[in-house]
């Protein structure tokens, strides 16, 4: 993973503590790159003032603190950013590959059969689908250091719950729009749940809480309802 | 010398700080103290860094007591503040003897105080800062007869001469009611709302009972999005102004998940934030559009502030022989021979 040229970006004022950089090339993954790439940089230059970065696909929330530099700084800051990533040879950690057991529909997947409904195929196909994809964990998202994906090939976007629930219990794996998540902790949502890995994803007595970062795969695995209880209290992790 | 604290009647309180800078990196939000101008202040009256442990409360009454003498300050929403039950001034550092009760009462004007103690309290970490964060369920809610170690002890302090105040530190203290003036800026998406977007000065909201740490509900007239389609997810500040639904306005405040797939549409300011962590619901707010140059000089001004009073209360408190340094008294005798 390799990128010796960011993509051109955009910046956006958001506020007094932050600024939006958006990636705008043609290719979604060069995009990708640039904000993850832009980032690390920053989190790594050691400017006094940044917070840090928040990179998702095709952007990155700059956050800062506005008595020690001003919007107009990070600006400078994100653009010296961009030029210097060109200059470094662009080596990155190798990603590693997680193997997440699910069991999908009835109780641990209560949206399974409506999502099938609406694409018109089987919730066999359903199941199929999710677990033949090797995903790529894009950024955390919230809550609690969700891994988003680019979700399955299903026919058609997957519209989001009219009404979101409550609570989404840890280890829901979900769907929606043209994107794929595993809940790490329980945490309202409007995202249509398939299905729950046994697993324990977050864990806050560990650094980092979760254990993938943005740049790893991610594998589902279907399993029988009744092999639940086998895996409660493992942890997931990386394979060997 | 440490000591302990005692809860007697928890309220709605929990120990927190500035908010964990860290965090969003990692998918959590910053979180920390709502009003952070008070919480700030309360630390700095109490001596301590601005990013200290403090106690957190909100709405709900409040009392405590120590085990040792200690030094406390609280500021944020006005209240009845007793130690002992003699009546105490909010905004000025106040001396506790061991035994006495701490009371907080009657936070009907503004919605959030903040108690600091000088030196702290003991509290869990996770990536750096102690503030709660209910999604990943860690925090120091305060419960009825939970223990906070405190890290030093301070004897009273007494003006030794005639019986004025002890402390005239005459620091500005944010103003609170039931009309609140809010400053935000353009949103990075405000384009995406056309015309509509000048809604948001022109109407009054009303603050929602809905309304917690992640975020503020409010009713009122709504600006619409104009344009569809899906949104990416993307980190969305703190502050950000959002229209997720066809009833009310979403700000999002220091509890946000970090990313959403909404526009947004304003970011209201660092200042607007703090005047928005003392919004009951009920209250009414204006919204009023400024730029990011000037939130950022207002916000300066107010820190700045701050500053002063910092440099007051490290004199007073040098003269006492009260600080967060040990003084020659503490040293070992070996080095000060």
């Amino acid at each position: 993973m390799s990128v010796l040229t960011a993509a051109p970006t955009e910046i956006y004022e958001s506020g007094d503590s932050a600024l939006r950089v958006v990636a705008l090339a043609e290719a979604s993954e060069d995009n990708w790159l640039t904000v993850h790439r832009l980032a690390d940089w920053l989190e790594s230059c050691g400017a006094e003032g940044l917070h840090g970065a928040v990179p998702t696909y095709d952007s990155v929330l700059v956050e800062f603190d506005p008595v020690l530099v001003s919007a107009r700084q990070v600006r400078a800051f994100v653009k010296l950013g961009l030029l210097e990533m060109g200059r470094s040879d662009g080596s990155a950690a190798a990603p590693r590959a997680f193997d997440v057991p699910v069991v999908y529909g009835g109780e641990f997947g209560p949206d399974l059969e409506n999502v099938a409904a609406y694409q018109g195929i089987s919730t066999e196909e359903v199941i199929r689908l999710h677990t033949e994809k090797t995903y790529t964990v894009r950024c955390l998202g919230a809550p609690a250091g969700s891994p988003m994906m680019d979700g399955p090939a299903f026919p058609k976007p997957v519209p989001r719950l009219k009404d979101p629930r409550l609570s989404v219990p840890a280890g829901a794996v979900a769907v929606a729009g043209r994107q794929a998540v595993i809940a790490p902790a329980s945490a309202p949502g409007g995202w249509c749940v398939i299905g729950q890995t046994p697993l324990t994803v977050l864990n806050i007595r560990r650094e980092p809480l979760v254990p993938y970062k943005p740049g790893d795969i991610l594998r589902f695995r279907s399993i029988e309802a009744g092999e639940f209880d086998s895996y409660v209290g493992q942890e997931l992790e990386p394979r060997p | 010398m440490s000591g302990h604290i005692f809860i007697q009647q928890p309220g709605n309180a929990v120990v927190t700080d500035l908010g964990r800078f860290r965090g969003p990196r990692f998918g959590l939000p910053v979180n920390g103290a709502l009003d952070q101008y008070s919480a700030r202040a309360a630390n700095i009256l109490a001596g301590n860094l601005d990013n200290d442990p403090l106690v957190e409360i909100t709405a709900l009454d409040f009392r405590m007591k120590a085990n040792s003498d200690i030094l406390i300050a609280v500021t944020g929403a006005p209240l009845t503040l007793t130690v002992g039950g003699r009546p105490c001034t909010q905004w000025e550092p106040v001396s506790v003897r061991a035994g006495e009760t701490v009371a907080i009462r009657g936070i009907n004007r503004g919605l959030r105080a903040y108690l600091a103690i000088h030196g702290s309290v003991e509290a869990p970490m996770l990536l750096g800062s102690c503030a709660p964060d209910t999604v990943v369920g860690f925090g120091l809610q305060l419960k009825e007869g939970t223990t906070l170690l405190t890290r030093r002890s301070v004897g009273p302090v007494r003006q030794p001469y005639f019986d004025l105040p002890l402390f005239r530190l005459g620091l500005e203290r944010p103003s609170m009611g039931q009309q609140l003036m809010v400053d935000v800026t353009d949103g990075p998406d405000v384009a995406e709302f056309g015309g509509s977007a000048e809604l948001l000065f022109t109407s009054e909201y009303a603050v929602s009972g809905r309304s917690n740490h992640i975020g503020l509900r409010l009713g009122g007239e709504l600006p619409e999005r104009t344009s569809s389609g899906e949104v990416l997810s993307r980190g969305v500040p703190v502050g950000a102004v959002e229209v997720p639904s066809r009833e009310e306005l979403l700000v999002l405040h220091r509890g946000r998940g970090v990313t959403a797939g909404y526009p947004v549409l304003a970011v209201v300011t660092s200042n607007g934030l703090d005047v928005l962590a003392q919004a009951r619901p009920g209250d009414k707010v204006h919204f009023r559009k400024t730029t990011v140059a000037e939130a950022t000089s207002a916000h300066r001004r107010s820190r700045a502030q701050l500053e002063t009073l910092r440099e007051s209360v490290n004199t007073v408190f040098g003269l006492l022989g009260i600080g967060c340094r040990p003084q020659w008294q503490d040293l070992p005798v070996a080095a000060c021979s």
